[in-house]
C-alpha cells in the first residue's frame, strides 16, 4: 500500500467510519425528524412569516433557509466528530496515533458535507414542491456548487466548535448556540436592506451567508459564472474555518496532553 | 387507596409539587443546554422578530413582537424540557425507580413539566425586557394588569399540555427526534409570532385544539389589545383536557413499557 492509498483510506474510509460510530442522529427517526422534518417546517414558518408580515416573498426564505438546513447536519456533526470521541473514551486513542491530525480530522468533516448537501437538496425539493415554485434546470448546476461550498464550510465551522471539545466538557451549549445565531446572521431570514451594518459584518465572517447571497443571485437570473464571487468568498470562509479548527486541534491536544486532561469528563 | 386520597392527600400533593418543583428548576438552571434554551435563543428570537417586524413596516406592533418570541421560547422550553426530562432520567437510571415509587407516575411527572414551562416564563420576561432596553420598545401593554395573569395561564397551560408530552415520550426512545420537529409546526400553527389568518383552512382545527394558540392570543391580547378572559380560560380548559388525556395515556404507557422492557432503553 503506498503512501497515497494509505492516506486517502485513512481519509475517506476513517471518516465513514466515524460518521457511522459517532453520528448520533443516522437512526431513521432522528435523522428523519431532525434533520428533514424540522428544517422544512422552518421553512413553512418563515415564509408564514414572511408573507404575513409583507417582508420578502415564498422564494427569498426557501432559498435562505434550505442553505441553512445544512447547519443541522454539519455544525451538530462537526461537533459530535469529536465530542464523542471523548465522551465515548476513545479521544485518547486517537491522539496517540502518529497519523497526520489533517488527515484524521479533515476526513471526519468529509461525510457531513455530504450529509449536509443530501438536505440541502431534500429541502429544495420539498419545499419547492409544497410551495409551488419552479426549479429551473438551468439553474441546477450552479445550485449544486452553492450547495457543496455551503456544505463545507458550515461542516468545517462545526470542526472549529468540535475542536473546543477536546477541553470543554459540555460542548453542545455551543453547538446550540452556534445554529441559533446561524439563524440570525446568515441572512436567511432577513433580507439585507432590513439587516444593521454590524449583523451584516458579523455574519460576512459565519458560514451560510455568501452561500445564500450566490443563491438568491442564481434564481435572480444570474449565470453560474456570476455567482462565483459570492462563492468564492463563502470558500474563504470555509478556509478560515479550517485554519481555526486546525489549530484549535493542535493547541487544545498539547494542553491536553500537558495537563492529563484528555479523559476527564 | 393512595396517601393523596386520605385526608393528608392535599398536603402531601402540594408539598410533593413545591418540593418536586424546587428540585427540577434548580436541576435546569444548572444545565447548560436548558440555559441557551431558555436565556440565549430567545434573545436570538427577539432580535430577529424586531428586525422583521420593522422591515415589515410594522414598528406599532414591536412589543408583539418582542412578546411573540418569548413564547416561542416558553413553547421551546417545555417542548424540550418535558422531553429532555424524561430521557435525562432514563440516561441517569433513574426512570424506573420514579415508575415503581409508590407515588403515582402522574404525580411525579407535574412538577417536571411546570419547571420546564416557569424556566419559560423566563424566556418571556427576558425577551420583553431586550426589546425594551435594546431596541427602545415602549413598553404600553393594552391591558397592564391582565398581562401578568395572562402570562400566568399561558405557563400553567403549556406545563399542562408538557404533561402528555412528558407521558408518550415515556414510551418513545427517540424522544427526542419528536421533540426536534415539533417546534416550528407549534410555532406556526399557534400563531406565537404572527397571526394564523394567513395559514391554509385546513389547518384551523390544529390551531384550535393547541392551548399555546389560546394562551399566546391572551398574550398578546393583553400587549396589543383585544379579549384576554376567554382565550385564558380556553387555553386552561384545554390544558385540562391534556392533562385528562395524559393520565390515561400513563396508564397504558406504563404497562406497555414495563412488559416490553423498554423503559430504561436508549
Amino acid at each position: 500500500m503506498t503512501a497515497l492509498t494509505r492516506a486517502l483510506r485513512l481519509t475517506f474510509h476513517g471518516g465513514g467510519l466515524s460518521y457511522r460510530a459517532l453520528f448520533n442522529w443516522t437512526t431513521p427517526p432522528m435523522f428523519i425528524g431532525t434533520l428533514l422534518v424540522s428544517p422544512l417546517f422552518q421553512i413553512f414558518f418563515f415564509v408564514h412569516v414572511g408573507r404575513t408580515l409583507g417582508v420578502a416573498d415564498d422564494r427569498f426564505y426557501l432559498l435562505g433557509n434550505a442553505v441553512l438546513a445544512t447547519s443541522v447536519p454539519c455544525v451538530y456533526g462537526g461537533i459530535m466528530a469529536v465530542a464523542n470521541e471523548r465522551r465515548y473514551g476513545t479521544l485518547g486513542a486517537v491522539l496517540l496515533s502518529p497519523r497526520s491530525r489533517g488527515l484524521i480530522w479533515g476526513g471526519r468533516v468529509l461525510p457531513y458535507i455530504l450529509n449536509g448537501f443530501v438536505v440541502m437538496v431534500f429541502m429544495m425539493g420539498a419545499g419547492s414542491l409544497a410551495l409551488g415554485l419552479p426549479l429551473p434546470a438551468s439553474a441546477l448546476l450552479g445550485l449544486a456548487q452553492v450547495f457543496v461550498v455551503a456544505a463545507a464550510s458550515c461542516a468545517l465551522f462545526g470542526l472549529a466548535l468540535g475542536a473546543l471539545a477536546v477541553r470543554i466538557r459540555d460542548v453542545f451549549v455551543i453547538s446550540n448556540a452556534a445554529f441559533t445565531l446561524l439563524i440570525l446572521f446568515s441572512g436567511a431570514n432577513l433580507p439585507p436592506a432590513a439587516m444593521p451594518h454590524w449583523m451584516s459584518a458579523i455574519g460576512s465572517f459565519l458560514p451560510l451567508s455568501h452561500a445564500i447571497t450566490a443563491l438568491r443571485a442564481l434564481f435572480d437570473g444570474g449565470s453560474t459564472a456570476g455567482i462565483w464571487p459570492s462563492l468564492g468568498g463563502e470558500a474563504a470562509v470555509a478556509l478560515g474555518w479550517a485554519a481555526v479548527a486546525y489549530g484549535l486541534l493542535r493547541f487544545f491536544e498539547w494542553r491536553s496532553r500537558a495537563n492529563a486532561a484528555l479523559d476527564v469528563m | 387507596m393512595t396517601a393523596y386520597g386520605t385526608s393528608r392527600g392535599p398536603y402531601r400533593f402540594w408539598r410533593l409539587m413545591a418540593v418536586g418543583l424546587r428540585t427540577h428548576v434548580l436541576h435546569l438552571s444548572r444545565s447548560g443546554v436548558e440555559l441557551v434554551m431558555a436565556v440565549f435563543s430567545p434573545l436570538v428570537y427577539a432580535t430577529l422578530a424586531v428586525y422583521l417586524f420593522r422591515a415589515g413596516d410594522h414598528p406599532d406592533r414591536l412589543l408583539q413582537a418582542a412578546v411573540g418570541a418569548g413564547l416561542m421560547g416558553v413553547w421551546s422550553a417545555v417542548l424540550f424540557g418535558a422531553g429532555g426530562a424524561i430521557q435525562e432520567q432514563r440516561w441517569m437510571g433513574t426512570l424506573e425507580t420514579l415508575v415503581s415509587a409508590p407515588t403515582r407516575f402522574s404525580l411525579v411527572l407535574m412538577p417536571i413539566t411546570f419547571a420546564t414551562s416557569l424556566v419559560g416564563l423566563y424566556s418571556l420576561v427576558a425577551t420583553v425586557v431586550w426589546g425594551v432596553v435594546v431596541f427602545d420598545v415602549p413598553f404600553a401593554p393594552a391591558s397592564p394588569w391582565l398581562l401578568a395573569p395572562a402570562m400566568l395561564v399561558c405557563v400553567v397551560a403549556l406545563g399542562m399540555m408538557g404533561i402528555l408530552m412528558a407521558a408518550t415520550f415515556v414510551l418513545l426512545r427517540n424522544a427526542n427526534a419528536l421533540a426536534n420537529a415539533l417546534d416550528y409546526p407549534v410555532w406556526m400553527f399557534s400563531g406565537v409570532l404572527v397571526s394564523t389568518a394567513s395559514l391554509p383552512q385546513w389547518t384551523r382545527p390544529i390551531t384550535w385544539v393547541l392551548p399555546t394558540s389560546w394562551a399566546a392570543r391572551a398574550v398578546q391580547a393583553a400587549t396589543g389589545g383585544g379579549e384576554v378572559l376567554r382565550p385564558s380560560l380556553v387555553a386552561l380548559g384545554l390544558g385540562a383536557g391534556y392533562v385528562g388525556l395524559a393520565l390515561i395515556a400513563l396508564v397504558w404507557v406504563e404497562r406497555r413499557a414495563r412488559s416490553a422492557g423498554t423503559l430504561t432503553l436508549t
